[in-house]
């Protein structure tokens, strides 16, 4: 389908440009986030080291650290960011994201039980993940499809939950502390230490989640109209809801399973995105993947060069841009009560 | 035409609608009317196939609505509801969703839905508004614009809950002309509304509903004269047979 059919074409333009812009960005953050940091690797060692290999020390750095710690970030930040615009839609709730209402502590319970009972076994860890958002995602799910259950109890309720499993995971490392001994840099969230080999199969997943989430872009349309709307215009809204949850659990299990508990990534990141494309959720969802990709990189580099050569988690950045993005958001809905309905 | 054989019904458990039997007809618009409470809103969503009934069918042409494959249904059917969102998309793109029973893969609509939408959004009165968002608009712009998507569905059985809320005077007549046109091209209007002296002179059969059942189905003249309104509403009515409109005062 043809976007200028449903936007004008001016505006179909300035979306065209933020997409190019969310493309850049994602190239600018992810050549600095390689170049910089306790070391500095000048631009041309980086092109030399990409296309010539090489047996530098800078080249090695480049290859073995930087990369996959990179590509970790951009798969995170793309993951649950379009984990965040699919909850928001389906659960017609802007407040909504995974890390809001309890799916990433559910996944990162259940990828925790993993890394303790199975700690030989890496690739387990996005199955578990994945397997604990899902369990999440339907008991919120069930909560909000509760008739007159409010927008803020939902958030609430997700909240609850959400401390539940984070009691559940802090069991588990008190009982399994020799097997998870990285488990606070997990909790917080971050990419430190990342390896191609732990983004093996998790990337597969968030491929998939992200396909999913485009091909069914104008059911997410539809289904932002609500229920009734929705079932009105043909829409087996059961069905796609259910499909659509599954993917949204499967991109913010594969994130957690690599990047551990980032939080505000789902809930800000589709909310900026909102500012500038208003034609629907198929560019919704491209503009937050490279959104949330290039903020994540951006905030991993942040990370590493703030206070140099100390190097803070990813996940204390992120809070700190999201958590007054997340209180303005409740502030600007103080007089929609009207709204306030899920 | 749509026919109610024998429906019972309601929201989880709880029974709402008790045997209901009617059959609304083609080129007629049939209001349902009632004090709050009385099972209005619930009556018209198991009519137009979006709540399964306990016990009873739906038919419409021929065809058990709640049987039948939902996009069929929704080339066949079209819903007002009183839920609406007033998300981030402009009202061009809310009224080409209209289009959504009729798409296949690949998503392409055609030549023939972008005139359906065109057309849609001028009748509607939204066309100079159709790059708008709709969170920006206001209560009465956003329904003209989920107006405007219901035309575009273009089916034979229009359902409307509640359609002239949000709407100042002017455009509720507009609105009720729109709906008169839409009588004429040999549709089924069905909606529920409030405003009975709109329901009474606009609509050629009137389904007086409380507590759940039907209390009288026929002309708006019939429900007039049987005295209907008073029991149930509690009111006096009069009728200005002239210019075929109703009154209503305190009972």
């Amino acid at each position: 389908m043809k976007q200028s059919d449903i936007i004008s074409a001016e505006r179909n333009k300035t979306e065209k440009i933020f997409l190019f812009a969310c493309l850049a960005a994602v190239i600018i953050s992810a050549v600095l986030g390689i170049c910089l940091g306790s070391v500095g690797i000048p631009l041309p060692e980086l092109i030399k080291a990409l296309f010539s290999g090489g047996d530098t020390l800078n080249s090695r750095i480049i290859i073995y650290a930087r990369v996959p710690r990179i590509l970790a970030a951009l798969l995170a930040g793309a993951a649950l960011a379009v984990s965040g615009v699919i909850i928001q839609a389906v659960l017609e709730n802007p407040l909504a994201a995974p890390s809001i209402i309890g799916v990433n502590s559910g996944a990162g319970f259940f990828a925790v039980l993993a890394m303790a009972l199975f700690p030989e076994k890496i690739s387990a860890v996005p199955a578990a993940a994945f397997t604990g958002a899902v369990v999440t995602v339907l008991a919120v799910y069930a909560i909000a499809s509760k008739n007159g259950t409010s927008k803020l109890t939902l958030v609430l309720a997700g909240m609850a939950v959400s401390n539940l499993l984070n009691a559940g995971i802090n069991t588990v490392t008190t009982f399994f502390p020799d097997s998870l001994s990285g488990i606070n840099s997990f909790k917080i969230g971050g990419v430190t230490g990342i390896t191609l080999q732990k983004l093996f199969p998790a990337w597969i997943y968030i491929a998939v989640g992200i396909a999913a989430a485009l091909i069914l872009s104008r059911e997410l349309d539809i289904l932002s109209l609500g229920d009734r709307t929705a079932k009105s215009l043909g829409m087996n809204v059961k069905v796609i809801r259910l499909i659509l949850l599954l993917a949204s659990a499967m991109l913010a299990g594969a994130a957690v399973s690599f990047a551990g508990l980032i939080s505000f990534i789902g809930l800000i990141v589709p909310h900026m995105a909102r500012h500038f494309i208003k034609s629907g959720n198929s560019r919704l969802i491209c503009a937050s993947a490279l959104m949330g990709a290039a903020f994540v990189t951006f905030c991993d580099m942040l990370s590493r060069t703030l206070f140099r050569p100390y190097e803070i988690q990813l996940g204390i950045v992120v809070s700190y841009i999201g958590v007054p993005f997340f209180i303005y958001l409740i502030m600007k809905r103080k007089g929609g009560r009207h709204g306030d309905r899920a | 035409m749509i026919e109610l054989k024998g429906v019972n019904g309601g929201y989880g458990k709880k029974q709402v609608l008790y045997d209901i039997n009617c059959r609304m007809e083609s080129g007629e618009i049939t209001s349902i009317i009632g004090p709050n409470g009385s099972g209005k809103t619930t009556l018209l969503e198991t009519a137009c196939g979006l709540l399964a009934p306990f016990s009873g069918q739906v038919i419409a042409d021929g065809e058990d609505v709640h049987k039948t494959d939902p996009k069929k249904r929704a080339k066949k059917i079209s819903v007002l509801s009183q839920q609406k969102s007033a998300g981030a998309l402009t009202v061009r793109a809310l009224t080409f969703h209209g289009r959504f029973p009729y798409l296949g893969y690949p998503r392409k609509y055609t030549d023939e839905d972008r005139e359906i939408v065109e057309k849609a959004m001028k009748a509607a009165g939204v066309y100079d508004i159709a790059d708008e968002t709709l969170s920006e608009l206001s209560g009465g712009q956003q329904q003209k614009a989920y107006i405007a998507m219901l035309l575009a569905q273009d089916t034979d059985i229009v359902f409307l809950d509640e359609p002239v809320t949000f709407l100042d005077i002017n455009y509720q007549l507009e609105l009720m002309e729109l709906i008169k046109n839409m009588k004429k091209q040999g549709k089924t209007v069905v909606m529920v509304i409030h405003d009975l002296n709109l329901a009474m002179s606009f609509s050629d059969k009137i389904a007086a509903v409380n507590n759940g059942r039907i209390a009288m189905f026929g002309s708006s003249k019939e429900i007039y004269d049987s005295g209907i309104i008073e029991d149930i509403f509690g009111i006096k009515a009069y009728r200005y047979a002239e210019k075929n409109q109703y009154f209503f005062t305190k009972g």
